[in-house]
């Protein structure tokens, strides 16, 4: 195969820049976007903060401990949805191959943009550029001619947190194809994608600490140790062997909601009625995305931290609130929640498009209701229509995308 | 409760009430139970699931009035399980003795004041023609849902009222079956009742030729008799869909062909068709019928048949289970399937016989 240009782009602590740019007295301060109640957790944080040692995925509480100075603000997803919008488009001007990972780091694969654009570190270069131009943000690339070297790159080129402030990092870093090696081999183990605690703890029984280490270990010795595929897959990462693509139409494994709740729900309509919600959004995002759910899952944590699922496969795709809504209870229904429920969420897997699937004699009307509710949404807004339980004293409570995903504020 | 009997009469007994009693543990430990309840000679065994109530009364030798309640599946296990002959069943507080020659057994028994009480509709009682029934329901109530999370009103057999006698209809809402039993009366002209499938299988089950069923209808409940076994079922409320409208006149299209050789045909493509959404599907046209399955990472099966076709070359597809499902109950040597196109309901039928009909959506395959 011939070399192959791929950039990773991550952007440099996206939500809290974002916030930043509608809260430029915070410039310079520890500033927390997450989950700000006593239950949230730490989606993103400042350099600032970072050097206090907070960091994302912590919970908020022991943020709060480690920097009791920070900024703490509540998460806004639509508003960093707007922005990535912006940025991804930034990404496609330049290449139609780019695979977004998240709303703040995408692959493109730019091999066939050099005619076009120059090559690849100039891409690199010429994105940074445009979106501080277009959207007053930095961001980190990674060059490389493989997604998982890109990816390492880009973290290279970041800036890093130190106790007297942020350093800012190169922006771009280039590993041509014949530094791939050199690149690689000084660095930790864990920075292979694919090697968590477990793998970690029985690579240094065999004394492997660095990706040198391990691309000179026999590939027997290492399948041995951690298992067939996962020890093919290490030493061909560690030799800098990496042919996955970039695939733009990467399809959604999965869709859903999850949500805590600022106090624990006990009342079975109340549950209930959070359900319809969740299942109401997520069946909106399965048809904007044009596809069908073969499994349901529904997710409770009690207030003992104790989370359970239950999943049902279904003979037929569904994605209509209704239908998700009605085996969600059911699965609900298996399950004791006289203990309280912190946390319900309801998932949508097995995703499918297109196929064959059985029409139904009286529901022909049904998909026509659906197509109207996803219409009239469109036109005047998510909250102009809804599931009748869900209707409070101050219209519709719907749920979004993003919305106290990291915990009640 | 003192009472001896031959074993087969008992085990006829405990079976047929055992029938209602839920496996799958219900709220009140009670109902995993059978009541049997003894005045003078009469011995009735009742089990239920509050939905579904199966009482058997069955003449005994009684020397000892009395109630009690035992576990259904061990009471049953145990009796059948006994050399025909003698059995000998005495209750005295809350253990149960079961003896035949010289076997032994002792069971605890559960306090007979916990069983719920089953009261029977008062309504007038309907005579329905027992072999009739049976038949028309083994036609039609395999098409009821079994989903009850997804519709409770589609896991029901409505029992209408027609100018003509008696209609049966049941749908899972991607086909749907209709069976008239004509020289069957029942209530009065556009009146119906919404009974819940299951019930009607057990029903279908006690049924046998030359029985007479009588129905009462409470408001909520409906209570079966056939000879000494009575099965009351709650009814489905609620409004069943409007198939009347459903069910296409004058298709465009339709094809003659013998029911057993499809049928057959139809159970041989499905052996390729694991997954139950593989659908088969029927090319026709003026040469007659091919069957066509292809199941992706398994492999595929065709197959040709003789068939008179009427209409524009036409493929539609199905899913196999439900095209056996109507090509069981349609019986008769030859079938007609009406069309109009893929994506409409086709409509099977026994050619010539008016009295059911089977009417099934396609699968659409892109």
């Amino acid at each position: 195969m011939a070399d192959r240009t791929i950039l990773h782009v991550d952007m440099d602590a996206f939500f809290v820049s974002v916030e930043l740019l509608d809260r430029p007295d915070l410039r310079g301060q520890p500033v927390v976007v997450g989950g700000t109640g006593d239950r949230g957790v730490v989606a993103a944080a400042s350099y600032e903060a970072r050097a206090f040692g907070v960091h994302s995925a912590m919970p908020s509480v022991r943020a709060r401990r480690l920097c009791p100075h920070a900024v703490f603000l509540p998460g806004r997803h639509d508003r960093y949805s707007e922005v990535s919008r912006r940025v991804m488009a930034v990404f496609e001007s330049f290449t139609p191959i780019v695979e977004p990972l998240s709303l703040d780091e995408a692959f493109l694969d730019v091999t066939g943009s050099a005619r076009l654009h120059g090559d690849g570190p100039g891409i690199a270069s010429a994105i940074r550029r445009r979106v501080l131009e277009q959207e007053g943000l930095t961001c980190s690339v990674g060059v490389a001619p493989s997604k998982f070297v890109a990816k390492l790159a880009s973290e290279a080129a970041k800036p890093r947190a130190t106790p007297e402030g942020p350093v800012f990092g190169t922006g771009v870093h280039v590993v041509p194809p014949d530094g791939v090696l050199a690149f690689l081999h000084p660095l930790p183990v864990q920075a292979l994608w694919g090697v968590g605690p477990a793998t970690l703890q029985k690579l240094a029984r065999l004394g492997v600490r660095t990706v040198a280490d391990l691309a000179t270990l026999p590939v027997d010795t290492l399948t041995g140790a951690v298992g067939s595929a996962a020890g093919h897959h290490l030493h061909d990462l560690a030799n800098g062997r990496d042919d996955r693509d970039v695939e733009p139409d990467r399809e959604a494994k999965s869709i859903g909601h999850e949500e805590t709740f600022s106090d624990d729900l006990f009342d079975p309509p109340a549950i209930d009625r959070q359900l319809v919600r969740m299942a109401d959004a997520v069946a909106g995002r399965l048809r904007a995305h044009g596809v069908g759910a073969r499994t349901v899952t529904v997710k409770v944590r009690f207030p003992d931290f104790r989370t359970l699922t239950r999943s049902v496969t279904l003979p037929q795709a569904v994605d209509t609130g209704g239908e998700l809504t009605a085996h969600g209870r059911r699965l609900l229904g298996s399950v004791d929640l006289s203990p309280g429920v912190r946390l319900l969420g309801i998932h949508a897997g097995s995703l499918v498009s297109g196929g064959p699937r059985q029409l139904e004699l009286f529901l022909e009307d049904r998909p026509d209701a659906t197509r109207a509710i996803d219409d009239i949404r469109e036109r005047f807004g998510d909250d102009a229509i809804g599931p009748a339980v869900l209707l409070g004293e101050s219209g519709l409570r719907r749920k979004r995308r993003g919305e106290q995903q990291w915990g009640p504020s | 409760m003192k009472f001896r009997c031959e074993r087969d009469v008992l085990i006829e007994a405990l079976n047929n009430a055992g029938r209602a009693v839920s496996s799958r543990g219900g709220s009140l430990p009670v109902l995993s139970g059978v009541r049997l309840e003894l005045r003078g000679n009469a011995l009735t065994v009742t089990g239920s699931d509050l939905d579904l109530t199966i009482t058997m009364s069955t003449t005994v030798h009684g020397e000892a009035d009395g109630v009690t309640v035992l576990p259904s599946k061990l009471a049953s296990d145990i009796v059948r399980a006994l050399e025909p002959g003698r059995v000998d069943v005495e209750v005295a507080g809350d253990e149960a003795n079961i003896t035949s020659g010289r076997s032994q057994f002792a069971v605890r028994a559960i306090p007979a004041t916990e069983f719920p009480r089953i009261t029977e509709p008062e309504g007038e009682e309907l005579a329905l023609d027992g072999a009739a029934l049976a038949h028309g329901l083994r036609q039609v109530v395999s098409a009821a849902s079994t989903d009850e999370s997804r519709s409770a009103i589609l896991t029901g057999v409505l029992m209408a009222a027609e100018a003509s006698g008696l209609r049966l209809v049941a749908t899972d809402s991607y086909r749907l079956a209709v069976r008239d039993l004509s020289s069957t009366s029942f209530l009065q002209e556009g009146q119906s009742v919404l009974v819940p499938s299951n019930a009607l299988k057990e029903l279908a089950r006690l049924l046998g030729d030359g029985d007479t069923v009588r129905l009462r209808l409470g408001d909520r409940d409906a209570a079966f008799t056939v000879g000494d076994t009575t099965l009351i079922t709650r009814l489905i409320s609620g409004e069943f869909p409007n198939y009347r409208n459903l069910i296409p006149k004058n298709q465009p299209a339709c094809l003659t062909v013998a029911r057993a050789s499809l049928l057959e045909s139809v159970k041989r493509m499905k052996v390729v068709a694991k997954e139950p959404s593989t659908p088969v599907k029927l090319d026709m046209s003026n040469d007659g019928l091919k069957l066509t399955v292809n199941a992706q990472d398994i492999g595929s099966a065709a197959e040709e048949l003789d068939a008179k076709y009427e209409g524009p070359e036409l493929t539609v597809a199905f899913n196999p289970e439900y095209l056996v499902a109507g090509l069981d109950a349609a019986e008769g040597d030859e079938v007609t399937l009406e069309c109009i196109d893929a994506l409409k309901p086709a409509l099977l039928r026994s050619l010539g016989n008016t009295e059911f009909l089977y009417l099934l959506m396609p699968v659409r395959v892109s």
